[in-house]
């Protein structure tokens, strides 16, 4: 499911990389920027963690990075974009500079530094606002796990579509990825992949992850099936179904019988029946004196 | 008192004129008699169904009028979202009104989202269908191989003018169609779209919920739910769903901290909520992100401040899901809470581990009966402690 994600084959998503001390999910930004770059779209990228050089090699044409490494505070009297600027109206006038016809794909690293300054339900009305807006295709964003209260993490991707948890692999190179997705309908799907990333930040799928398999072997084991080793035959050839199908049943009329039983004629009987005291009989109460 | 019997008015004769019978019962109490409501068997509380008819057999036959009902969402919101929908659906297919409040999505689009009634009784607005004349073509008596004799009987009417039955199955794949959803009157309020004014420093509730709540007085006085209201119309009930009350977007970071600033919002929303529903003709479905929610403490006062409470845990995503003795079930179910309403002691549910499952056609809760030696097959395949059969399709 990586690859599709990869792909940001729906549009209206908002993605949250989620990574920990231990296996950082920078790389697997990286990956995501430049799938969207190669996608011919306009990316947009709040950098509070990490300078532009450090992200991105050379400067590319579409590729819209706003400094927020060097001053996210304010501190010095011009700062490009501090993290106060987080919010609807300054987001949609820096996604409206560029004049792109096309939405653009916001990215954010990280998300975690914007939480540590600005209150959680703040930014999170601000995400959801930016994915209701339209002012962007899809959202990408980094997220430490470890950095934040459970309550704040569970808050943040509640709002998201698919959540990439990343985490290190058996091998030194590897990582594995567990991705939750849920769909407009409310379909959740559950996934785990292996991948590698390359120089050029292309990603590698590795093999899917050895519990998949085990999981598969257990359901065949315990079905049996009870019509297998039986001393009679319970199954029917062509000629006994045929046979059987031609069999008269003793109630089943011809059709001229069943029109005749339904049209019935005119004259035939009726029963007239009006009830008298006598047919009230109560068992219970047989001399009908109890004053119940 | 949740809804109180005797001050309101004779039951309206115009409801009946399609009965299949002509026998009418004689009442000497004057209860309400609103289409989709009923008395309680136990006492004697007006009840409305949830949709759901194994939540209302465990809810004891329904959910009282005036009462509220909180469900903790499970980790995805995909079945408390779901009990939401059915809950909206019985409101549309019982002709009560609606009112649905959000942050997340457009309540036009929760709406849009009900599931389609299983139509054998619900009154749409078609005429009635002329029973079948006898004089019907030869190729009609092949349609019924083994009752034929009952061909040409007309078919069970449909066309009742108010649907008399309390609780009815839905069709999850299917939506409900628009006609049906725009028969029933509808309030919305969407939070994005009520402008946030400056928080009072003194009071213990977000202005999102003030303003919640002000909405719902407002609908409840206009529309004439209020108990006190006087008779000039015929009475109908307020059906209230609030789905995801207390997550971050409702501006709560009840959700988000452990220590949450204003950790006494959300409880002070449900006691006026409360206060308001037990002298209304209304009913209240909340879900609650309970899962966020890290003060116990906090939520265990939410909790009480509910009349009923269920807690929802769906197996997606934890590891039992591969565990065989869940694996025909979709999650547990937790009752948290019953209501007591004027009594002392209430009517708990006999079995204490529930599980439910979402079919296509149903929304079955089960609970969980010990081991069964009845069928060889299962003591062979091991699995300890067979579910019991179902509740509550009665």
């Amino acid at each position: 499911m990586l690859t599709e994600l990869l792909q940001g084959s729906d549009a209206g998503g908002f993605i949250i990389i989620r990574d920990s001390a231990s296996c950082s999910g920078r790389h697997l930004l990286k990956s995501f920027i430049n799938a969207a770059l190669n996608r011919e779209e306009d990316v947009h990228v709040l950098g509070f963690e990490v300078s532009e050089e450090e992200l991105k090699g050379s400067p590319v044409q579409r590729l819209h990075f706003h400094n927020a490494y060097s001053d996210p505070l304010g501190w010095t009297d011009k700062p490009t974009f501090t993290v106060h600027q987080f919010c609807m109206e300054e987001l949609a006038r820096l996604l409206k500079q560029t004049s792109h016809p096309k939405p653009a794909t916001l990215v954010i690293d990280s998300l975690s530094w914007i939480l540590r300054h600005v209150s959680p339900p703040a930014v999170c009305a601000t995400l959801h606002q930016l994915r209701k807006g339209g002012a962007v295709r899809a959202i990408v964003a980094l997220l430490h796990g470890d950095m934040h209260q459970r309550g704040t993490v569970g808050s943040v991707c509640h709002l998201a579509s698919s959540v990439i948890t990343v985490a290190p692999g058996m091998k030194g190179g590897d990582a594995v990825a567990k991705i939750t997705k849920r769909s407009k309908s409310g379909k959740v799907v559950q996934d785990e992949d292996i991948f590698t990333i390359n120089n050029d930040l292309t990603v590698v799928i590795q093999s899917k992850h050895s519990q998949v398999g085990h999981k598969q072997a257990d359901p065949e084991e315990q079905e049996m099936d009870p019509t297998a080793h039986l001393t009679f035959n319970l199954r029917l050839s062509n000629k006994e179904r045929e046979a059987k199908e031609k069999l008269a049943l003793p109630f089943v009329f011809s059709k001229e019988k069943k029109t005749a039983l339904l049209h019935s004629s005119p004259g035939s009987g009726r029963i007239l029946y009006e009830p008298d005291a006598n047919d009230d009989y109560d068992q219970e109460d047989p001399d009908d004196d109890l004053d119940v | 008192m949740a809804a109180p019997v005797s001050t309101v008015g004779k039951p309206s004769a115009e409801r009946l004129p399609l009965n299949t019978t002509s026998f009418q019962k004689k009442t000497r109490t004057k209860l309400i008699s609103i289409p989709g409501t009923r008395p309680s068997v136990q006492n004697g509380q007006l009840l409305v169904s949830t949709g759901v008819t194994s939540l209302d057999y465990l809810l004891g036959g329904g959910l009282a009028v005036g009462t509220v009902l909180l469900v903790e969402e499970d980790r995805y919101d995909s079945y408390s979202r779901m009990i939401l929908k059915y809950f909206l659906a019985e409101g549309v297919v019982c002709r009560h009104e609606l009112f649905v409040a959000s942050a997340q999505d457009n309540p036009d689009d929760i709406l849009q989202e009900l599931p389609a009634p299983i139509l054998d009784d619900v009154a749409i607005h078609k005429p009635v269908e002329q029973p079948r004349l006898s004089c019907e073509p030869q190729d009609s008596l092949d349609a019924m191989k083994i009752a034929w004799r009952y061909q040409n009987l007309p078919k069970v009417q449909s066309a009742l003018a108010s649907s008399s039955r309390f609780g009815h199955y839905y069709d999850v794949s299917k939506t409900m169609e628009p006609e049906i959803r725009q028969a029933a009157k509808c309030h919305r309020f969407y939070l994005t779209e009520h402008p946030t004014q400056s928080p009072p420093t003194h009071s213990t509730m977000l202005e999102s919920y003030s303003a919640l709540l002000k909405s719902l007085q407002e609908v409840i006085n206009s529309e004439g739910f209020d108990v006190a209201a006087p008779m000039s119309k015929s009475r109908n009930i307020l059906r209230i769903g609030l789905p995801s009350l207390g997550s971050a977007l409702w501006g709560d970071d009840l959700s988000c901290h452990d220590n949450p600033r204003n950790g006494h919002a959300l409880a002070t929303f449900f006691y006026g909520l409360r206060a308001m529903l037990r002298s209304s003709l209304a009913v209240a479905v909340v879900t609650v992100p309970s899962h966020l929610i890290q003060d116990r403490a906090l939520m265990g006062n939410i909790t009480r401040l509910c009349d009923n409470a269920i807690a929802l845990e769906s197996f997606k995503g934890s590891e039992r899901e591969t565990n065989p003795l869940y694996k025909d079930y979709h999650g547990l179910l937790h009752v948290r809470q019953v209501p007591h309403l004027n009594c002392l002691a209430s009517k708990l549910p006999d079995h204490k581990d529930l599980a439910f499952k979402l079919k296509r056609k149903q929304f079955t809760i089960e609970g969980r009966s010990g081991r069964s030696t009845c069928c060889r097959r299962s003591s062979e395949r091991g699995s300890g402690g067979r579910w019991a059969s179902r509740w509550a399709d009665v």
